[in-house]
């Protein structure tokens, strides 16, 4: 042992170190604790919370009822049942979500073309029955008008949950095909 | 009225009367105030903690979380309380009782202020000696009668662990009472009058340092805490004790640490001693007012040292507790009573 390690073991230096380092840490740094239920943390952009279906201008639902979004659920919990209207249309009858098996991939909202199912930024939403998570297309219209009701709300709806339909171009517009046009023309 | 009684009881009779109301209202005091300061300690400690975590700590029940400790105790009172089945039953029940009773006994012997105390007895120091180590009877009964092996081994280890530390804080204590000349705490804390800085602290300074480690493991705190390992024995002698029953543990505890903190600023750091200049000019009851609050700032210092090191460093193994103890301790003490006594015999006119 030499004698400046000596030292250091009968002076205790490297608990005193330590001590002061816990002294220093309590003193100076501020803790990092969320005082949650008082203190809520604004949820990130593009938050995937709760689902809603969105309506549109007319308030009326925007599904179309075409399956899409059942078809690409990982966890298979978008249950949707249709009907044959008056005008030999197709009417959505039922359009359930079982909020408990579902994994908030958001693969619904990128195959939906027409934007019609949506994720808010809602996430406290715990309860106590099990048929309470389970979102029927009643209540999940009724989410769209609480959290998507207002400014903010649209906002967040056209920078994350925008419709693809809104995007489309016609295909001589895309670039690929008008190369092809030029093609042509010589 | 007090001729009449005289005529009936006899004077001597009523004296002895009005002294043992004293001493009960006396008690009385000191349990109520000191079991405050108790639950207070453990709203200071888990604040400290908190802050050197860098968390917030106890802050929802009342002012700034104030209440706590009260919400804490509360909710202990009304936990179900459990026995195990092929538990030893009357022991079980005496185990916490000896433990708690044997920490507020200590506190007797404690001058709290100049001219406060219990019981002033010329073997003081000793009967808190005594006192901590019939708390170890509970731990190993509670350890024992619980008829579980991690109650049972933790009893073990608080038993082999205080008994290896009793040795070194009494060896420690030894140097303060060659200087002091007295086992009487309040002869004590008046004997340091004439050192530098009023306190033992200074020429004991090895005392001190053998005293403060053998204080943590005699409470069995961290880094001593063996006796409680959470990481090993779940909740180590009071694995099988619930509601009440663990709060008297708990309690019993924190007394325990109040009480060596006290002996700690009483022994070492001048307890509730201030200097002549500024008690001369006040009237007696400001001088007395300001020595209590001199002594709870040194108790809770110490009481600070205790959480700090809590929080800063890990458990001991179990050998190195024992080594620290047998190997490093007691040496250092009988060399600081060497020292004492040399420095004793040779500075006669000085000390």
């Amino acid at each position: 042992m030499t004698s400046g390690k000596l030292i250091r073991t009968i002076f205790f230096v490297e608990i005193l170190k330590g001590l002061a380092f816990t002294l220093k840490t309590m003193l100076f740094t501020k803790p990092v604790t969320r005082r949650y239920p008082k203190v809520k943390v604004p949820a990130l952009p593009g938050f995937r919370g709760l689902h809603a279906l969105a309506k549109n201008e007319e308030g009326k639902l925007k599904c179309v009822g075409c399956g899409l979004c059942g078809a690409y659920c990982p966890s298979k919990c978008i249950h949707i049942y249709t009907s044959e209207g008056d005008d030999h249309s197709k009417v959505v009858d039922r359009y359930e979500i079982d909020v408990l098996r579902c994994v908030f991939c958001g693969f619904c909202v990128e195959a939906c073309p027409f934007g019609a199912i949506t994720l808010s930024e809602h996430y406290e939403y715990a309860n106590y029955k099990r048929e309470d998570f389970y979102m029927t297309k009643d209540r999940l219209l009724g989410n769209w008008d609480k959290y998507f009701a207002g400014p903010k709300g649209e906002r967040y709806f056209k920078d994350f949950w925008q419709p693809k339909s809104e995007n489309f171009i016609g295909a001589r517009d895309q670039a690929m095909f008008s190369k092809v046009k030029v093609k042509e023309k010589k | 009225m007090n001729d009449i009684l005289k005529t009936i009881v006899g004077p001597e009779l009523l004296g002895d009367a009005m002294k043992i109301i004293i001493i009960l209202l006396k008690i009385a005091a000191v349990i109520a105030v000191g079991l405050l300061h108790v639950a207070f300690a453990t709203y200071f400690e888990r604040k400290v903690m908190a802050h050197m975590q860098v968390r917030l700590g106890p802050r929802e029940v009342g002012p700034l979380g104030l209440f706590q400790p009260f919400a804490d105790g509360i909710k202990l009172f009304f936990k179900e309380d459990i026995i195990p089945q092929n538990a030893d039953k009357p022991l079980f029940y005496l185990a916490p009782v000896i433990f708690f009773a044997s920490a507020l006994t200590s506190l007797s012997v404690l001058p709290f202020f100049d001219g406060f105390v219990i019981g002033n007895i010329n073997i003081g120091l000793l009967f808190l000696f005594a006192m901590s180590s019939l708390g170890a009877y509970g731990i190993v009964l509670s350890g024992w009668s619980s008829n579980s092996k991690y109650a049972f081994l933790g009893g073990l280890r608080s038993a082999s662990q205080i008994i290896s530390y009793e040795i070194s804080m009494g060896l420690s204590l030894v140097g303060v009472m060659m200087m002091a000349g007295s086992f009487n705490l309040s002869d004590i804390v008046r004997a340091q009058h004439h050192y530098p800085l009023g306190i033992f602290a200074v020429p004991q300074l090895l005392g001190f340092f053998v005293f403060v480690v053998a204080a943590f493991a005699e409470t069995n705190r961290l880094p001593f805490d063996l006796p409680e390992a959470e990481s090993e024995l779940v909740a180590g002698y009071f694995t099988e004790y619930s509601g009440f029953r663990f709060a008297m543990f708990f309690l019993g505890e924190y007394t325990g640490m109040l009480v060596m903190s006290s002996v700690a600023a009483l022994c070492f750091l001048g307890g509730w001693a201030l200097p002549e200049f500024v008690t001369a000019n006040l009237p007696e009851f400001a001088a007395k007012a300001l020595g209590l609050f001199c002594f709870l700032i040194k108790v809770y210092a110490f009481m600070f040292l205790y959480y700090w090191v809590r929080s800063t460093l890990p458990r001991y193994r179990y050998d190195q507790l024992m080594a620290i103890g047998w190997k490093l301790l007691i040496p250092l003490a009988l060399c600081n009573i060497v020292i004492t006594g040399l420095a004793k015999m040779w500075f006669k006119g000085l000390l």
